[in-house]
């Protein structure tokens, strides 16, 4: 009985590792991120703007008509961009904020766009805080937890603080990119713990105000 | 072989065969929560699980996300000089290759297939070819129908990929029914026949059984239409990848160029699927050569692989199935 439990055992585990080796990202998305503040000096929301890769983009602009052939103008984009925010919102839009350590909620997307130039197509949508907050310390992430879309911030210009108190700084902590290949431990238990991985490859906006 | 057990005790053993499938499921839900979740933005493909962050898996992953980065800047240097071709099918086939650790390419379905049947490696290499060829033949028929002859927003082309899911879920589901079936009924009889002549020597432990075959049931002339129906289940649903590399290509004015890329993906998603296959055929085989000759529960630990690998099929393909019906909600 042992032996069968053993070789059981031993089944499930190899499948499981064969499976646990499903994951890719089929969309990136390079982002810039707003944080809007309000005269009080309190958080109502943030703008995003998202530029997407050309695959994706030539993908999401097939069979569109547009008034001249390889040219959208953003009035022709608007329904495809309609669509977008509705379907984001099933994913929270993949936006993770904290204030003060606690979770806030954001409303329904509004002011979205959708721009095509350079062959890529970029989204922008303001997410208004359901309640604007006062925060010493606030983060804000952006991630698919499923990794099929793959966030990341450009070098320059990834985030700005629109109207925040002048004492008010931010900063970005960049993903470890070292991680990558460079573990020797793919089966440890902090691995299993972080089934979560889309976030391993977040960025944070850490912003802090006195 | 052992007398028919009774109808209670028949019942006993599916319950406990049951709760065994049940907590297989429960460790590949709490894997697979992720599997099948629909593209965010509502038009596009479906989503895949999280990636591993380190170790080798990570390195795969890496891999692979910096070969299809190199997709879409090959296929623009094919518009320019046909001649580099040569570096987009290329990267195709290593794409494919690192890909295959993805979702959609059967690589699990597959293994546990050969596993819970009791197949041959050989077998192994044709259903893993045959299907990455299915699938690359799919993606193809898709995109040049969907949007060349119909000219479909990439919506209509989600739905219709939707449409094809289902189907290829719920041919895995009954692929794997029917072999959780006739498997457990084979590891009851087994266990059955354990009990009743464990103090002596089992008289069924010929050397056909303690092989493992059961040539009239699995080598006949149905093995094949059998392995057939597998096939169409993994191959049917087509690669995310290669629509969106047919769409780019087809959108560059060189198709041609998508579909030879298209191929070579497959190709290197079945040399992946078909070395996966392989080990998880001879793991059966050297489980098979351990019990060789020992009592009654080395055989039955055969049968209880055979049913577990039955019983992970039913879970892959209710999982994607239950994840269609999850992502539903994601496109309106």
């Amino acid at each position: 009985m042992k032996n069968f439990f053993r070789l059981l055992a031993a089944a499930v585990v190899s499948l499981a590792c064969v499976n646990l080796a499903q994951a890719h990202p089929h969309v990136w998305v390079k982002m810039s991120t707003q944080l809007i503040y309000a005269p009080d000096g309190s958080v109502t929301g943030v703008r995003h703007a998202w530029e997407f890769d050309d695959m994706y983009s030539t993908f999401a602009l097939e069979g569109l008509q547009s008034a001249k052939k390889g040219v959208f103008t953003r009035e022709e984009l608007a329904p495809l961009a309609q669509v977008n925010v509705e379907s984001l919102k099933e994913s929270d839009f993949f936006t993770y904020a904290k204030a003060n350590g606690k979770d806030l909620a954001f409303g329904d997307a509004k002011d979205y766009s959708l721009d095509y130039k350079s062959e890529v197509l970029t989204l922008q949508f303001t997410l208004p805080l359901k309640t604007p907050v006062k925060a010493k310390d606030l983060s804000v992430e952006v991630y698919d937890p499923s990794y099929f879309v793959d966030f990341s911030f450009p070098d320059k210009d990834a985030v700005a603080l629109v109207g925040a108190p002048t004492q008010c700084k931010v900063a970005l902590e960049k993903p470890k990119d070292a991680s990558l290949g460079q573990s020797s431990k793919p089966m440890s238990e902090s691995y299993f713990a972080n089934l979560n991985m889309g976030a391993n490859f977040a960025s944070k906006i850490a912003v802090t105000c006195p | 072989m052992p007398v028919r057990m009774s109808r209670q005790g028949a019942a006993f053993y599916f319950i406990a065969l049951a709760a065994a499938a049940g907590s297989i499921l429960l460790l590949h839900g709490a894997l697979d929560l992720v599997l099948a979740q629909g593209n965010p933005f509502g038009v596009g493909p479906r989503a895949a699980p999280p990636p591993p962050a380190e170790g080798v898996m990570g390195w795969i992953f890496a891999k692979q996300a910096e070969f299809y980065r190199m997709l879409s800047g090959s296929i623009r240097a094919v518009k320019t000089d046909p001649a580099a071709v040569a570096g987009l099918f290329g990267v195709s086939f290593l794409y494919g290759v690192f890909h295959a650790a993805g979702p959609g390419h059967g690589k699990a379905v597959i293994s546990s297939y050969l596993v819970a049947n009791n197949e041959t490696w050989r077998r192994g290499l044709v259903l893993s070819f045959a299907s990455a060829l299915l699938q690359a033949l799919v993606a193809i028929a898709l995109v040049g129908v969907a949007a060349l002859i119909f000219s479909a927003t990439a919506r209509m082309m989600g739905d219709a990929v939707r449409i094809i899911e289902i189907v290829s879920y719920a041919l895995i589901i009954a692929i794997g029914a029917r072999l959780l079936w006739v498997k457990g009924r084979a590891f009851v009889n087994e266990l059955r026949g354990g009990e009743d002549h464990h103090a002596h020597h089992h008289h069924h432990h010929d050397a056909s059984c303690n092989h493992g075959l059961e040539p009239a049931q699995l080598a006949g002339p149905g093995g094949w239409r059998r392995g057939l129906s597998a096939i169409v289940a993994v191959g049917l649903r087509p690669c995310s990848g290669a629509i969106l590399v047919l769409i780019f290509a087809l959108a560059q004015g060189i198709f041609w160029a998508g579909i030879g890329a298209t191929f070579l993906m497959g190709l290197g998603t079945a040399v992946t699927v078909a070395v996966i296959a392989t080990v998880a055929v001879g793991a059966r085989g050297f489980a098979g050569r351990i019990v060789r000759g020992r009592s009654g529960w080395g055989m039955l630990a055969l049968r209880g692989i055979e049913v577990a690998a039955a019983a992970l099929i039913v879970a892959f393909g209710a999982l994607l199935l239950a994840g269609y019906m999850v992502s539903e909600r994601m496109f309106v």
